[in-house]
């Protein structure tokens, strides 16, 4: 076992390519605070990266890469800032390149105080997904910065071409810097509308990997981990948001089920239909954690708690007759009054079939389909189509599920509600 | 993925420590546990005492050992469970294990234990 001793080009490559993804974030997160601009903030890391790819293949990986990588880049901060100052002179730049002499002399290269890389995380996170940007910009901006994702691996996970995510990435950057935005964690009065802006990414990041709403394959469980990691780092920084919490809790229990929800051929299982002796008991007790914590913080719940909430019924039932649907009813009733949207009404009118019948459930739904408002979304006709056939009226239930299956732009998805569909034309399931 | 880091330490190494450099030792891993919470791998970890009993079980009959095993020179001293994109990542928080430094730290990808 001594094949260790020399690493590989290709085994330091490895190990630069794994550390980037776990250090970038902090190394741009302490960068911006130096150069007060996100984008620079991210080349000045990516200088480093290079240096690291150039030199650790003959050197060897030092033996603290992160604080070697770390000290590399803010050496590229003071030397960018020199040059800054001799174009300008500016009295600001020499403040900061004072302040940067300092650190460097002091010793405190290696590491920053824990709390003090925790704050500059915390403002990252903040910019990345400032209200300025569109919801696209923000994401792919999170996944970059965040994340430590490239271009290309951003690309592949939303199945667009890696141009328009680079262009995306390009411009968010440029927008923040023309705008002046400061690196800072928003004040009080402002903080809950930025934090939502924040949860909301993470949220549309998992759910992107949950049930991938385009493409070949129905989870991106690579998607799903990136987003868990930034919720969990996000509740160790902001430990006193309930909504935080409720956030990772819900995303740990949906976690929990990844492996259950796919079949030996790649095809979804339904929650209904799942072993649940797959389901991930660790990742469950950590939802439940989580949203214990959440809810003990008080004040009335948010939609995360709430969903979060929900979750937990699922992951507490031992089979899915076990399920509480009573309860699951009235969690998703405080969740349409809080949050009103025909996708909550919708998972409601679910819920009511579960606990009063499908003719209660039917009925929602046909309310909804009545609204028009949900006219290009497949889960409508494919709720709709399981109801009418839970009442027995496969016809209808047949010309619904192909519905579905036209308006899904999931190939997986496609293929189980054209078979739904075909059981029903034979007249049940 | 989960990756569990087991500390492999040689047996009898934690005798060999005053009480002072015990907890000196263990301060440093709780310091690596918190880094590893703060990057959001950390699912859970522990460390484990050295006393262990040995059961096993082999046609119907029940035997218990106590330890120390003389035959055994290593005990799992704790463990770390991660959740880590790739194999290198795990062997990357690893060697930031401050008790890589005096044990071995095994890395081992969960999953079933059949092939």
């Amino acid at each position: 076992m001594v094949s260790s001793v020399a690493m590989t080009a290709t085994d330091t490559h490895r190990t630069i390519d794994a550390l980037w993804r776990i250090e970038s974030a902090r190394l741009i997160a302490a960068l911006a605070r130096l150069v007060r601009d996100v984008g620079l903030a991210e080349e000045l890391a990516q200088d480093a990266l290079v240096t690291a790819l150039e030199q650790w293949p003959r050197s060897g990986v030092p033996d603290n890469p992160g604080a070697w990588l770390m000290a590399t880049a803010k050496h590229r901060a003071i030397d960018h800032l020199r040059r800054e100052r001799m174009l300008t002179r500016k009295h600001e730049a020499l403040g900061h390149e004072l302040e940067m002499e300092q650190q460097l002399n002091g010793g405190k290269l290696e590491a920053s105080a824990d709390d003090e890389i925790g704050d500059d995380l915390l403002r990252l996170m903040f910019i990345a997904c400032h209200p300025l940007l569109s919801t696209e910009a923000r994401t792919a901006l999170t996944l970059r910065l965040l994340a430590g994702l490239t271009t290309g691996e951003i690309a592949r996970a939303f199945l667009v071409p890696e141009a328009t995510i680079a262009q995306r990435i390009v411009r968010a950057k440029r927008t923040l810097s023309d705008a002046h935005v400061p690196f800072e964690i928003p004040r009080r009065g402002e903080l809950a509308g930025r934090l939502s802006s924040v949860l909301e990414v993470i949220y549309l990041v998992f759910n992107e990997g949950y049930s991938a709403t385009a493409g070949e394959d129905w989870m991106r469980p690579g998607l799903c981990e990136e987003a868990l990691r930034i919720g969990r780092i996000l509740a160790e920084l902001a430990p006193r948001e309930p909504e935080v919490h409720g956030l990772v809790a819900l995303m740990e229990i949906q976690a929990s089920r990844i492996r259950a929800r796919i079949g030996p051929n790649g095809e979804p299982v339904l929650l209904m239909e799942q072993n649940r002796a797959l389901w991930d008991r660790l990742l469950i007790h950590r939802g439940l954690l989580a949203l214990a914590r959440g809810e003990t913080l008080g004040e009335a719940r948010g939609p995360y708690l709430l969903q979060g909430a929900i979750a937990a019924c699922h992951a507490r039932a031992a089979t899915a007759a076990d399920t509480d649907w009573v309860y699951i009813t009235a969690l998703y009733d405080e969740l349409a009054r809080l949050t009103p949207s025909p996708v909550v009404e919708l998972n409601r009118a679910v819920a009511v079939a579960m606990a009063y019948g499908p003719a209660a459930g039917l009925e929602l739904a046909d309310r909804l389909a009545a609204q028009g408002s949900l006219e290009s979304y497949h889960l409508l006709p494919s709720v709709r189509g399981d109801l009418l056939a839970r009442l027995g009226r496969y016809e209808e239930a047949g010309v619904e599920f192909e519905r579905a299956a036209t308006l899904t732009h999931n190939a997986r998805e496609s293929r189980l509600l054209l078979d739904r569909a075909a059981a029903c034309r034979r007249g049940g399931s | 993925m989960p990756y569990m880091l087991l500390i492999v330490e040689p047996q009898g190494q934690r005798r060999l420590r005053s009480p002072e450099e015990g907890r000196a030792v263990y301060e440093q891993m709780l310091a690596y546990s918190a880094g590893l919470k703060a990057r959001g791998v950390l699912l859970e970890s522990n460390s484990l005492r050295a006393e262990s009993v040995r059961l096993d079980m082999r046609a119907g009959k029940r035997s218990v050992t106590d330890g120390p095993f003389t035959e055994s020179k290593e005990l799992i001293g704790g463990f770390f469970l991660l959740d880590c994109a790739t194999r290198e990542q795990a062997l990357t928080f690893a060697a930031e294990c401050p008790a890589a430094q005096w044990a071995t730290i095994e890395v081992r990808e969960l999953g079933p234990c059949y092939d």
